[in-house]
């Protein structure tokens, strides 16, 4: 057999895809997960700090970052009425596949069933600068269905004096009820000098942040609330929040991604009494 | 293939479209530029060049003139569930209230307007375009398409009248001269033809953006003290 060209095989050789997939049913009043994983996505033992009807999930990456071609599919199903919450236990990194430029890519689906709350709070994902990441969501919501989750991005490694100019985040969420969008956010950012400069996209900020909740049609004195804690937390970086059909959505961009993450913990604190009824109780693996 | 002029019916028929004397109220939105005015984010006729170029060269409205194109080409097949897609695409990707009022109060203006001058012609519009919800981009391809316009044009124009329409926010915000706005207009007109020429080239699965400052700006908006503009 001839051999075959090293850089043909290297990425194959070396791809990772992992799985996951979680589904979550209400028995009585406990939320049970069952959990099906390969690696390098493994899943700890799940808590409940908030008592029996919540279950809190950390999802882990073993391998410590993602290149490209590496695939991770997450498949989350939430059975009617269950409630689950579920974060990673770090940051992500996603390392710079020079010169293949071949993406790392995230397929992620979640059902979210009737009555039943799915809250999806990654840490945030450390995009290395020339790496090429392609995050794709569906989210399905059944009547009555509640789906909050965020998104915090960190373009490049700010602290050794990156700036994303080159590299692509592609990314496209999609949820959905009845089949009907209520929101499709399909972002493309695709590094260059203009891009990283311009006030219309990213404005020399490296750090991207989003919160979307949907579910239901907010009242104007919640997105008060959550621009209240906006006015509160954040010094530098440019945010707004304004409704969807059908929910609410808070974006941030600047420089820091603590102070990203503060505000959007804040603005869920405050609006999770609105869905869910009770108040939020932050996930062990954020206490640091 | 050789490319033919429009002729002399076609020609009228996308100036009238084109024109900002078209009763839609598009002069009532600056789709963020007020907003970045007041923060001093735009300051002169150079800033609000580069700020329509980028979103000519990433921003939304390539979306939206991309889905203005399949409207177009859903309303010549008289493919009534394709419209009904686009338009909830549109109403799903939009993720301001503001812009999303805005696309949807312009979109029924405009279908009002083409129902007047013809009202056989609408005959085939789905029921659910003709309730509140369509959105202008989707007006647009359908109105085009009813006139029987020709495709490329179609979208290079529903571009300029954006970026007119925009530059006359901006002339009467920033504040700039007639004459500035004018020129600005003049200078955007090879960004023009290149975002037309690549929106023309998308494949659906090609319909990304990169609308950051936008998003935030019609977002501040919102809260925005004192407002001459609905966006």
């Amino acid at each position: 057999m001839t051999a075959v060209q090293p850089s043909a095989i290297l990425p194959q050789a070396q791809s990772w895809h992992g799985q996951a997939h979680l589904t979550y049913q209400r028995q009585g009043a406990k939320t049970i997960p069952l959990v099906e994983t390969q690696a390098p996505l493994k899943v700890q033992q799940p808590f409940y700090p908030e008592g029996s009807q919540a279950c809190h999930t950390v999802l882990l990456h073993t391998a410590g970052g993602m290149v490209g071609n590496d695939l991770l599919s997450i498949n989350i199903s939430l059975e009617a009425d269950a409630e689950a919450l579920i974060t990673t236990a770090a940051a992500a990194k996603i390392y710079s596949d020079h010169p293949q430029q071949l993406p790392a890519k995230i397929l992620g689906h979640a059902q979210v069933g009737p009555g039943a709350c799915l809250e999806w709070f990654p840490q945030e994902t450390i995009v290395f600068e020339g790496a090429h990441y392609h995050p794709q969501w569906r989210i399905d919501l059944a009547p009555g269905a509640t789906w909050v989750g965020w998104d915090i991005l960190r373009l490049g490694r700010t602290a050794r004096g990156e700036r994303f100019v080159r590299g692509e985040v592609r990314s496209h969420l999609g949820v959905f009820q009845n089949q009907q969008p209520l929101w499709i956010d399909p972002q493309q950012i695709l590094g260059s000098e203009a891009l990283w400069s311009s006030p219309q996209a990213l404005d020399e900020c490296p750090v991207l942040a989003t919160l979307a909740w949907l579910g239901r049609q907010p009242e104007v004195a919640w997105v008060n609330e959550a621009r209240a804690c906006g006015t509160d937390l954040i010094q530098r970086g440019t945010w707004g929040v304004t409704r969807l059909q059908q929910g609410l959505l808070c974006r941030y961009r600047g420089h820091s991604t603590t102070e990203a993450r503060r505000w959007l913990e804040a603005v869920w604190h405050q609006i999770r009494p609105h869905y869910l009824g009770r108040s939020a109780v932050s996930p062990r693996v954020w206490q640091r | 293939m050789v490319e033919m002029p429009p002729s002399a019916p076609a020609l009228l028929s996308l100036l009238q479209l084109a024109s900002p004397a078209l009763p839609i109220g598009a002069y009532s939105y600056s789709e963020g530029i007020e907003s970045l005015i007041h923060q001093g984010q735009i300051t002169n006729a150079n800033a609000l060049a580069h700020w329509l170029t980028g979103e000519l060269a990433r921003g939304t409205i390539r979306l939206e003139a991309a889905v203005m194109m399949r409207a177009f080409r859903a309303w010549q097949q008289q493919d009534g569930a394709t419209l009904d897609m686009w338009n909830d695409w549109l109403s799903a990707v939009r993720d301001g209230e503001e812009l999303r009022n805005q696309s949807w109060q312009m979109g029924r203006s405009l279908l009002r307007l083409v129902g007047d001058l013809d009202p056989a012609g609408l005959a085939a519009l789905p029921d659910t375009l003709r309730s509140e919800r369509c959105n202008f981009a989707i007006a647009f391809g359908i109105t085009a398409a009813l006139w029987q316009l020709p495709q490329s044009e179609t979208i290079l124009v529903f571009l300029q009248s954006w970026t007119a329409n925009l530059i006359s926010a901006g002339v009467r915000l920033v504040p700039l001269g007639q004459t500035e706005g004018q020129r600005l207009l003049r200078q955007l007109a090879d960004p023009l033809q290149q975002a037309s020429q690549q929106i023309q080239g998308l494949s659906d699965d090609q319909l990304f953006a990169c609308s950051w400052g936008l998003s935030l700006a019609s977002m501040n908006h919102e809260t925005q003290y004192s407002r001459l503009f609905r966006s």
